[in-house]
């Protein structure tokens, strides 16, 4: 029954010619084992063409959607994972196969007449499978990609004359955007593809006409391609599909923040066998007379390629088989050595460990903490992702309004210079290295570390007069008040009045209290004000009463005698709005040296900052993580039954014109802050101050 | 059928071209052949070198001096240390238009005499983005090791080479007197040349 059918379609089609045709190809000396190459770069081909196109059908190009649609294939798509993954690897493995396939053709002495065609041929190939390798590394549009692509497409514009057209063009204009993504696309998915099929075609019939290279042996007789060859090139494949899908999941195809066209990433890099090239332009050095970058990015390759282009002919001379030979070997070589050049500049500081203060080691540092911060921008956006999911406007708009992404950004550009931020625990990835700080030095600025601040951990630190408290770095730094009346007072005589361990552990268990008091100001969302009500109440009292020696120098609730920032509002949201806005609203005037060197951000003369740029920091410094826009949660450290005599006490605050949201004073019952009681409050603040200085010259006088 | 075959024959031995219809042929195959192709490259070449305008109701706003962008006050920048400073403005991204976006960066600094330098971040080598460090004093590019002094002239660190072709871009900048404003002529070079060529 099959025979006659089979009988019937043949007839009909010559599918038997056909196949004998493609299969029935003698192979002098037998099959061998070392003959896979070839085949096994068709079938990576193939799975590449296949596992793209399904890809494809997931994928959308343009600067909103690439990465959000990769990022769904990725994380969220059923086994979309694997198939990016896949797709991923073989690409790497392709282009390693690629100059195996090469030494061989060349050790071989397949490249020589008749067969020149076939080798030129064979080099086209290699070149659309660089360009594919190119271009899809630009498809996720993240940072990596975006960053090394552009230093790629710079290099276009290097020829002269024409190099500034060719680079508008293949960038789809003056600057990178939707048409950079949509012509790339184009050319990785379809133009590039196509001419690859076509030459392979050319590549195969010319590899056909010509036969196999080798010669019949009187030791192994020859064989036909079916089956024992097909056989060896279908084991060799399943076991690089293997290999690729084992790679695939043990190393999943990486995705990188989304590409910030104004976040330059520092750590940009090509994909690894492109990173000669990358480490060749380093040693043309600008100061060569003519234009070394041309030389290194396209003349120097361009001569390289040229020589292989002339393999077959410097084959006829005497000795230059030998030569074709070197010049691959020494290639490959070359290539192999820059790559480990390349691997080991940015991995100096791993290999050097014990060179720290050396350039090197810093730039390689450097390099990796660049890494790191790549790493915790896409956390940060993963979790905005699996919270909000990614609006119409792109990834960029989401982490445009995260007080995390944003505050860290803002943060390094406009804080780290004086200030730390050194995160631990669950937020470590938020981690920001201040300057180095000597205290014997002039040297940089170092001022307190901002992680934490306004917590009762950050507080009672700053009230330790022993070693690793207000005296370490971490508080002062080198700002003027590391030897200033604070430090002084807290130092000085706080603790060195406490002789006894017993009195210790009471001025201990009194700071606990009075930073958890000082903490109910700030209002912080991550705290567990409800569980620490005694310690609060506890802590007002110490603070009314005057225990520490706070209020001699700063206001607090009805306690205005101070002459320094009022405690009232403290590192609340208000509070650091005004500091950071202008630092000169929150230090009272007379008191002259109390804003060391802090620039005020947001005020009528500098806006180094926006208000909403001001606000996201203000979020993250409190670790309060609602988007702007939104309205952060209100939070009541103490509860309502707040005693009485406090209810009626006009806050003083010196906060400004920030409006006060929903988060009323603690200690109001069910008065509802509205402006008219602003005004109130604004007006007793006055009064307040009035009040304070007057009795600050009193006290003064006395003494 | 025989006679059929026979004129084949003939023809053939005239040779390809040996025709009127030959020639025919072979140019109408070339005008379909081409065709297509010639229409695409046309807009895939054209359009990227098109100068493209902005929406009619955008398009005479902003600085009264084309090119110009606000980018500080004058009290915001540094005494001899610089200062990074974005670039907004609206941009056209293909078929978007988008108010204030971030179009770029620059560098910004005084002298003791209060005179403003301003330079691009981009990085005349290849195009990466230069940062200014503190503990060196000096700009670092993070791709190739082109670093530059604080006036922008190359730095020439022993040994290690410099790939960077030219300084770093100087930018030209006004000051508005009466706003204390800086004005930056913000455009793009070309990387990796001599010669500092606007894009």
């Amino acid at each position: 029954m099959f025979g006659k059918l089979y009988k019937w379609v043949d007839s009909r089609t010559g599918i038997q010619d056909s196949l004998e045709e493609a299969l029935y190809e003698n192979i002098p000396g037998g099959a061998k084992w070392r003959y896979v190459s070839g085949s096994m770069l068709v079938f990576a081909f193939m799975t590449q063409a296949i596992t793209g196109i399904f890809l494809w059908m997931n994928y959308s190009a343009g600067s909103q959607n690439a990465w959000a649609s990769v990022y769904y294939i990725t994380y969220n798509m059923e086994g979309g994972a694997l198939l990016r993954g896949i797709h991923h690897v073989m690409a790497q493995a392709m282009v390693v196969l690629l100059p195996i396939h090469i030494l061989q053709v060349v050790i071989e002495k397949a490249y020589v007449k008749p067969r020149e065609f076939n080798w030129w041929l064979g080099l086209v190939l290699m070149k659309i499978t660089l360009a594919l390798g190119l271009t899809g590394y630009l498809l996720p549009w993240d940072q990596k990609g975006y960053w090394a692509t552009k230093v790629a497409t710079e290099l276009a514009a290097l020829p002269p004359v024409v190099g500034g057209y060719i680079q508008k063009i293949v960038v789809g204009g003056n600057e990178y955007g939707h048409f950079t993504l949509t012509r790339f696309f184009a050319l990785h998915a379809g133009v590039l593809p196509g001419l690859l099929v076509g030459f392979l075609v050319l590549h195969l019939a010319m590899f056909r006409k010509h036969g196999i290279t080798a010669h019949s042996s009187k030791k192994r007789a020859d064989q036909m391609f079916w089956p024992m060859q097909v056989l060896k090139d279908g084991v060799a494949c399943a076991l690089l599909f293997g290999l690729v899908v084992y790679v695939a999941i043990i190393h999943p195809a990486e995705l990188g923040p989304p590409a910030e066209p104004t976040e330059p990433y520092g750590a940009a890099r090509p994909e690894w066998y492109f990173l000669f090239l990358f480490q060749m332009l380093k040693y043309f050095d600008g100061s060569m007379g003519w234009n070394n970058e041309f030389v290194g990015a396209i003349v120097f390759p361009g001569v390289v390629f040229g020589f292989m282009f002339l393999m077959p002919f410097i084959a006829r001379i005497k000795v230059g088989h030998a030569f074709n030979v070197l010049l691959i070997a020494a290639l490959v070589g070359g290539a192999g050595y820059l790559t480990y050049e390349a691997h080991m500049e940015d991995n100096y500081n791993i290999y050097n460990e014990q060179d720290v203060d050396s350039a090197a080691y810093k730039k390689a540092a450097k390099y990796h903490a660049e890494v790191e911060r790549a790493n915790t921008e896409f956390r940060l956006i993963q979790e905005l992702v699996e919270d909000y999911g990614i609006p119409l406007e792109g990834p960029l708009a989401l982490q445009q309004r995260d007080p995390y992404t944003m505050g860290v950004r803002l943060f390094r550009r406009q804080c780290a210079s004086c200030h730390a931020y050194n995160a631990t625990g669950e937020n470590a990835h938020l981690a920001i290295a201040g300057p180095e700080i000597d205290a014997n030095a002039e040297g940089p600025m170092g001022a307190p570390d901002l992680y934490g601040f306004g917590s009762p951990d950050w507080i009672q630190g700053l009230l330790n007069g022993e070693e690793g408290g207000i005296t370490s770095p971490k508080y002062f730094g080198n700002t003027s008040h590391a030897e200033g009346e604070m430090v002084a007072h807290v130092r000085d005589t706080m603790w060195a009045e406490a002789e006894t361990d017993e009195d210790k552990a009471g001025l201990k268990e009194t700071i606990e209290q009075v930073s958890w008091a000082l903490a109910a100001e700030a209002k912080l969302p991550y705290l567990d004000y409800a569980g620490n009500q005694d310690k609060i109440e506890s802590g007002i009292n110490h603070l009314n009463d005057d225990t520490l020696g706070c209020v001699g120098c700063h206001n607090y609730k009805e306690n205005e005698f101070g002459y320094v920032f009022t405690l009232d509002n403290y590192a609340s949201s208000e509070w650091l709005t005004t500091m950071i806005s202008n630092p000169n609203e929150v230090y009272s005037e007379d008191w002259g040296t109390a804003n060391d060197r802090m620039p005020a951000f947001h005020s009528d003369a500098t806006k180094l900052l926006t208000q909403d740029e001001i606000e996201l920091l203000v979020r993250f410094l409190r670790q309060d993580r609602t988007l702007l826009g939104d309205t952060p949660e209100s939070v009541e450290p103490l509860k309502a039954e707040a005693p009485a005599e406090e209810a009626e006490t006009a806050e003083v605050t010196e906060t400004t014109e920030t409006p006060a949201p929903v988060e009323s004073e603690e200690d109001t019952d069910e008065t509802p802050v509205d402006t008219t009681q602003e005004a109130i409050e604004e007006e007793s603040a006055e009064e307040s101050e009035e009040e304070a200085e007057e009795e600050a010259e009193e006290e003064a006088t006395e003494e | 059928m025989s006679e059929t075959n026979n004129s084949t024959a003939k023809e053939s031995r005239r040779g390809f071209f040996g025709s009127f219809s030959a020639w025919l042929a072979a140019a109408v195959g070339a005008v379909i052949g081409v065709g297509p192709v010639c229409v695409g490259l046309y807009t895939f070449i054209m359009e990227p070198l098109r100068k493209k305008q902005m929406p009619r109701k955008e398009r005479d706003g902003g600085s009264s001096d084309p090119g110009f962008f606000r980018v500080a006050s004058v009290d915001e920048i540094a005494t001899d240390v610089p200062r990074r400073f974005t670039i907004v403005a609206d941009k056209l991204d293909a078929w978007n238009f988008m108010k204030d976006q971030a179009l770029g960066a620059v560098y910004l600094q005084k002298n003791e005499a209060g005179d403003i330098s301003c330079y691009h971040t981009t990085c005349p080598h290849a195009g990466c983005s230069v940062a200014y460090e503190q503990d060196s004093n000096a700009y670092h590019c993070p791709c190739h090791n082109s670093s530059f002094n604080l006036d922008g002239s190359k730095l020439e660190n022993g040994g290690s080479t410099n790939p960077s072709p030219r300084p770093l871009d100087t930018l030209e900048i006004k000051v508005d007197e009466a706003t204390n404003t800086v004005f930056v002529k913000y455009e793009d070079y070309y990387t990796g040349r001599h010669d500092k060529v606007a894009k």
